[in-house]
């Protein structure tokens, strides 16, 4: 059963960035372009790991965040951080909420993966028949 | 002394905070205090106490010709601002030269001068606001999209014809160097936000200025890329 990895992020580029990262490995990455639908992304494919941007239109990432932890029901699913925003007060109010990593851009795959690897047990994808 | 908040930082592997952010918090801090103090933590950087006397100083040809030679007279003639401007070159310098280099494998340069460009060009501009107001704009030749899209994620130029694509690819770069500059200001007791990047192309070159704020141009050059990186900054617009 391939990890389900949800990235959220407005912008299409980043999106594309993870879901290039992760080719390799045996995950299907899903894609929202705000808080609100990683919010319904989350509830409705329940993933392995989220990847978040804190700026975003419409339900920004602290936001999405924190509605994540109020909901018994995804308040388990580790979030990492993917954000240009590397000031230590808003870093440390992040961490409170309860993120399992942060990563700030820019960034390359190479960290995107060792991140995600602190999480998951990432193997390569399987040889299609 | 670190805080609780750089020990968390720390804990997930970010950078530590420049020593040039530092210098920019002990300005910050003294802005209230008198002319006298302000200068002495300017002159303790060379290299800021140069830039300030050369741009109290316009009309000179070298510093055996200034006027105004010390940095408390320099202060007095440009105002505050403008010190506190170019004591934030150093932490916008970093942004930039980090951002091409990691996203796109791009090493800039950064030029006293540079030629400026003639014809139409991409311009991508973030905003922020807060304590500080201001932008952080980008500017390149319509050609180097496609370089940038290539590096950053293999897109053909056929890809970059749609604009939507293309400006994204652009607003994330300018996202990048913006949201990196601005933590740093937070970091220096300026805390802001961004605003969503705005991507144009336009034929005018001119360096917008900011009521009641200060601008500055830095040209960055690579085999592959000519960039400009233009700052307006009011530190007391808050």
């Amino acid at each position: 059963m391939p990890y389900k990895i949800l990235s959220v992020d407005d912008s299409l580029t980043i999106r594309m960035l993870v879901k290039r990262s992760f080719k390799n490995f045996d995950c299907a990455v899903f894609e929202a372009c705000n808080g609100e639908e990683g919010l319904a992304a989350a509830i409705r494919e329940k993933p392995d790991l989220i990847f978040l941007d804190i700026t975003m239109p419409v339900m920004d990432g602290v936001t999405m965040l924190t509605k994540l932890k109020e909901n018994p029901d995804i308040k388990g699913i580790p979030v990492i951080m993917l954000t240009a925003e590397s000031g230590r007060e808003n870093v440390a109010y992040i961490a409170k909420l309860g993120v399992r990593d942060y990563l700030v851009k820019p960034f390359k795959d190479e960290q995107l993966i060792e991140k995600a690897s602190r999480v998951l047990k990432l193997e390569p994808k399987p040889a299609s028949a | 002394m670190p805080s609780a908040h750089d020990d968390i930082a720390k804990a997930f592997g970010l950078e530590a905070v420049p020593e040039s952010v530092h210098r920019l918090t002990q300005m910050i801090a003294s802005r209230s205090g008198s002319i006298v103090e302000f200068g002495k933590l300017v002159s303790a950087d060379k290299q800021l106490t140069a830039r300030l006397l050369k741009f109290a100083n316009p009309r000179a040809v070298d510093e055996f010709d200034y006027n105004i030679t010390t940095v408390e007279g320099a202060l007095q003639r440009t105002g505050m601002s403008v010190a506190l401007l170019f004591a934030m070159t150093d932490p916008l310098v970093r942004a930039v030269l980090k951002t091409f280099d990691t996203m796109l494998g791009i090493k800039l340069e950064t030029l006293p001068l540079s030629t400026p460009f003639q014809e139409d060009h991409v311009l991508g501009e973030v905003g922020f606001s807060g304590q500080a107001n201001g932008k952080v704009q980008l500017r390149f030749p319509k050609v180097a999209v496609p370089v940038i899209g290539a590096r950053l994620l293999g897109l053909e130029a056929s890809d970059l014809e749609d604009p939507a694509i293309a400006n994204d690819v652009v607003g994330e770069l300018c996202n990048m160097v913006a949201g990196n500059f601005k933590s740093n200001l937070c970091d220096a007791g300026l805390p802001c936000t961004l605003k969503p990047p705005i991507i144009t192309i336009t034929g005018d070159f001119k360096l917008q200025s900011l009521e009641g704020g200060s601008s500055e141009r830095y040209p960055f050059r690579s085999p592959e890329l000519a960039l400009f990186v233009d700052l307006a900054v009011n530190p007391w617009g808050g």
